[in-house]
């Protein structure tokens, strides 16, 4: 809105005939602007009018709520009571909508018809009305596509942000979720709220999303994902720095243990930033359960993510550099699928794992009534097929799948793609200096992953920096029962780092200890 | 730009820098056992190497032909020898997995000074092997083929890992504890040996192995004295468990024993050590010479008892227990009086003299073959036996219970 407030406003002319002309004009005659002129028995001297756009509004909610007062309205006693001012009493008296708003410029007016607002107009009166009636088709709450989980809440967000929006404030119940909404988008006017937990969000950071909200100039916003490159730390990187959800609880913890959630209109995905490198490996899940087995399937992420970088490569780097290193059996067994095959051990690797890259895009992106083909001519003809030709040796395609399979053990899918990337990078410096490849390319890897930052947040942390507070430990790489985690998770300058006063159990009364 | 030209710069480097020593498993030929003779005044090596088709692949039918391949090369050293091997196979040889060098008698009597240099110096030349002589040729026992086992090689060191903890007879000497022996205080090293037993057919042929028995088989036969680097004379079986026993190499076996005093007939009685320690204790003598006293404790369980008597009562233990300890005791005479015959210190006499008596040992270590034989050596035995097993009395006493 600031930006087009600069530009020179046009005032609502007094005559209703004029408006509705320009509100017509500037629509270009769409023929879903459905404006309607009338007159009230009670007011014969004045014409009225509404305007909106079909489709987005609640059609109901309008004949309801707009049109049948407005026609069986008896104005002069009202008039009289309001001091003879039409729209304040149509305001005050008449029209039964929550939200309604007096504005005085055709922008204001076009810009609110997009949103989905019913515009009333009278004969006489420079300015309009605006009745909040939005509607229209929207999906319904269903269940998470992306992050399921056993136990725990089984609805996620929709496209519309309301909805969305409404879904956090009945989880934290709580006058300190604050939300901030602004327009970004030079045609698409997107809503994006910003929603944080005042008292528990560290300013300093809040201010930082805002900056880099505002200064986000783009024709229009479809997705989060076009805010979470305008408002990313590092672009150079191949480690998100912002996480993303589509699960309200998800944001609500984010919220409560300190972070900002950015919400964009038409999306089910929420940002949540600042983060660190072991944010992406919680599950919401791991919350939920028991934490000893929260602590082990969260050891198995670790492990499974280094695997699915690192597998291959070291395949690959055994193989062709370093066969002393293998138990003698499984050398002898190794070599026996090798026998034959064509290729070198590098150049198996790459084509198998594009061939799974390759099959995996398709997976997703065909119709779905193709879905078995695939899996038949991917699981068969190339899984197995390959193998009996002798083009690719048995112990790759383990190797390949099992990689795989690893890959969708990560919680959070930006970071399991960012595996994905790197693993073919380290398999061709396995392939080209063996191990002494694999361990320089690590090297750089944990250098780069502790020069990132998230909104100043240090990626690493609290590993390197290490920790400013002793405690947090207890939420990393293992999560220890709920009432032991004190602290919130990162080492932010919190103004109140502790969720709770101590980390002891609250004691438990037996009953065979009473008297 | 910069970060473009950047990524060429390194690019190029790594493809000009990297792959260099780049070697598929379909390049090499993994070598599982190694022979070494002297033949016609130059080395002989022989290579027991893997065919993986026939152990695991994909090939319709694993088994049926031989998984090893044997071939030698000759040469005035070990290396040059081991060069000319790509004149006769396709694939590099690969030591790295090496499970055994076996040594033919002429060659450890020729010296190994060449070997030890090989395996000190080389990078993929492993110290892990374990080292076995020969009497006959080092080729022969390469060729041949072992029941159960694929890989003969793999066969051979599985045999020694099995007798050094089930058996203790010999223990498995690895290049790397012969190299600690022979670089050591005493500069001698037992190694056991290989012998092809039976109706010495040689078993060089897969289809052999289709019969249930086989006519000959590889076994484990003396152990050769190795002093400074040649064979200097071999002792049996039996004396060699005197020597595991003396120089506290004994971790399990089982000691056969008969109750009857003064008997070296039939010893109708085993016992299985489960735990032993030897400890060496010097002592000079008043005339100048060494005394060593030897202190064996051992544990064992009763396996099987046929001298009659009621174990359930301790004297009766007791009884057996003294008639082990004899055993014992004559054994480590046997391996005392062989290998002082042949003046190899392989009992580490020399080493426990060194750390007790420093000053004494370097006034004589450069005449310790001599000393050594004329040592005097006191055993002390005790024998333990923590169990007699399910049956007290054993069958004979319950049969002649039933019949009154």
């Amino acid at each position: 809105m600031n930006k087009q407030d600069a530009k020179a406003l046009t005032k609502l002319s007094p005559s209703l005939h004029a408006n509705v002309q320009a509100i017509r004009t500037r629509f270009g005659g769409s023929s879903d602007l459905i404006v309607r002129l009338f007159r009230s028995d009670a007011a014969p001297d004045r014409e009225l009018a509404i305007a909106y756009v079909d489709g987005i509004v609640n059609a109901d909610t309008i004949n309801e709520s707009v049109m049948e007062p407005l026609m069986s309205l008896r104005l002069p006693e009202y008039m009289q009571r309001r001091g003879g001012k039409l729209l304040d009493a149509l305001r005050s008296c008449v029209v039964s909508v929550g939200a309604v708003k007096e504005i005085s410029t055709l922008e204001e007016a076009l810009q609110y018809m997009a949103d989905g607002l019913c515009l009333i107009m009278a004969d006489g009166a420079a300015s309009a009305l605006t009745a909040e009636v939005c509607g229209g088709n929207q999906r319904a709450v269903t269940i998470p596509q992306t992050q399921t989980v056993i136990r725990g809440p089984q609805y996620g967000f929709v496209e519309d942000i309301r909805t969305n929006i409404s879904l956090i404030r009945r989880i934290i119940r709580s006058p300190n979720l604050h939300v901030q909404i602004h327009k970004i988008g030079k045609q698409t006017n997107s809503n994006v709220a910003v929603l944080y937990l005042h008292g528990i969000v560290d300013e300093g950071i809040l201010k930082e999303v805002y900056r880099r909200l505002a200064d986000i100039d783009i024709d229009g916003v479809l997705e989060s994902g076009y805010i979470e490159e305008f408002i990313q730390d590092e672009t150079f990187t191949l480690f998100p720095t912002l996480l993303n959800t589509e699960r309200p609880d998800t944001v609500a913890a984010a919220l409560l243990e300190g972070r900002v959630a950015v919400m964009v209109d038409g999306t089910p995905i929420a940002l949540m930033a600042p983060t660190n490198f072991f944010t992406f490996f919680q599950s919401p899940e791991d919350f939920y359960q028991r934490y000893d087995i929260a602590t082990f399937v969260r050891i198995i992420r670790y492990v499974s993510f280094v695997l699915s970088m690192l597998l291959p490569a070291l395949y690959i780097a055994v193989t062709t550099y370093h066969q002393e290193m293998l138990p003698t059996t499984l050398l002898i067994s190794l070599a026996a699928q090798r026998e034959g095959i064509p290729f070198p051990g590098l150049i198996e690797a790459l084509l198998m794992e594009m061939t799974f890259e390759v099959l995996r895009e398709a997976g997703l992106r065909m119709p779905r009534a193709i879905g078995p083909a695939i899996s038949i001519v991917g699981a068969l003809v190339l899984g197995q097929s390959a193998v009996q030709a002798g083009i690719v040796s048995a112990g790759m395609v383990i190797v390949v799948s099992f990689t795989a399979i690893s890959n969708f053990v990560m919680p959070e899918l930006n970071m399991a793609a960012t595996s994905r990337i790197i693993r073919f990078a380290l398999m061709l410096m396995a392939g080209m200096l063996g191990f002494f490849g694999i361990f320089i390319s690590v090297l750089f890897l944990i250098v780069h992953l502790t020069s990132l930052r998230s909104f100043g947040v240090p990626y690493m942390s609290p590993l390197a920096p290490g920790p400013k507070m002793q405690g947090v430990w207890r939420d990393v790489f293992v999560r220890l029962p709920w009432w032991a985690i004190v602290l919130r998770p990162m080492d932010l300058n919190l103004r109140n780092p502790k969720r709770r006063p101590s980390g002891r159990k609250p004691p438990a009364q037996r009953h065979s200890d009473k008297p | 730009m910069r970060i473009g030209k950047l990524f060429m710069l390194m690019l190029s480097i790594l493809l000009v820098s990297g792959c260099w020593n780049r070697v598929e498993l379909n390049d090499i030929g993994i070598v599982s056992a190694t022979g070494i003779d002297w033949k016609d005044g130059k080395w002989q090596l022989s290579y027991q190497v893997v065919i993986p088709q026939s152990i695991s692949g994909q090939s319709p039918s694993p088994g049926t032909a031989a998984a090893v391949n044997v071939f030698s090369t000759s040469g005035d050293n070990f290396q040059s020898a081991i060069s000319k091997a790509s004149q006769e196979t396709s694939r590099r040889l690969y030591f790295a997995h090496n499970q055994v060098v076996i040594i033919s008698q002429a060659a450890a009597r020729k010296g190994l000074e060449q070997l030890f240099d090989v395996y000190l110096r080389n990078a993929d030349a492993r110290e892990t092997v374990s080292v076995f002589l020969s009497k006959g040729s080092a080729r022969h026992m390469l060729e041949q083929l072992i029941p159960l086992e694929k890989i003969p090689g793999t066969a051979i060191q599985r045999m020694i890992a099995n007798e050094e903890i089930n058996s203790s007879v010999f223990r498995q000497m690895t290049m790397h504890e012969v190299l600690k022996d022979l670089l050591g205080t005493t500069q001698a090293a037992g190694i056991p040996s290989l012998s092809v037993g039976g109706t010495n057919e040689s078993m060089d042929r897969a289809d052999k192995l289709a019969k249930t028995n086989t006519p000959s088989k590889v076994r484990l036969n003396d152990l050769g004295l190795i002093q400074k680097d040649k064979l200097v004379g071999w002792i049996t079986r039996t004396e060699s468990r005197g020597v595991m026993w003396l120089a506290d190499y004994i971790k399990r076996t089982t000691t056969a024993f008969t109750c009857r005093q003064g008997d070296n007939g039939l010893k109708e009685s085993a016992v299985q050590i489960i735990s032993s320690k030897t400890k060496q204790r010097p002592e000079q003598q008043p005339g100048g010479e060494w005394m060593m006293h030897v202190e064996v404790t051992a544990e064992g369980t009763l396996l099987e008892y046929n001298c009659g008597g009621d174990l359930s009562k301790p004297p009766e233990v007791d009884k057996v227990e003294r008639a082990i300890e004899e055993e014992i005791k004559r054994e480590m005479e046997m391996g005392w009086q062989a290998v002082r015959k042949h003046k190899a210190d392989v009992l580490g006499f020399g080493g426990s003299i060194r750390q007790k008596y420093p000053k004494a040992w370097r006034g004589m270590k450069d005449d310790w073959p001599e000393r050594f034989s004329r040592m005097e050596v006191k055993t002390t035995v005790h024998v333990k036996i923590n169990t007699t097993g399910m049956s007290g009395s054993g069958f004979k006493k319950m049969q002649e219970k039933a019949r009154s």
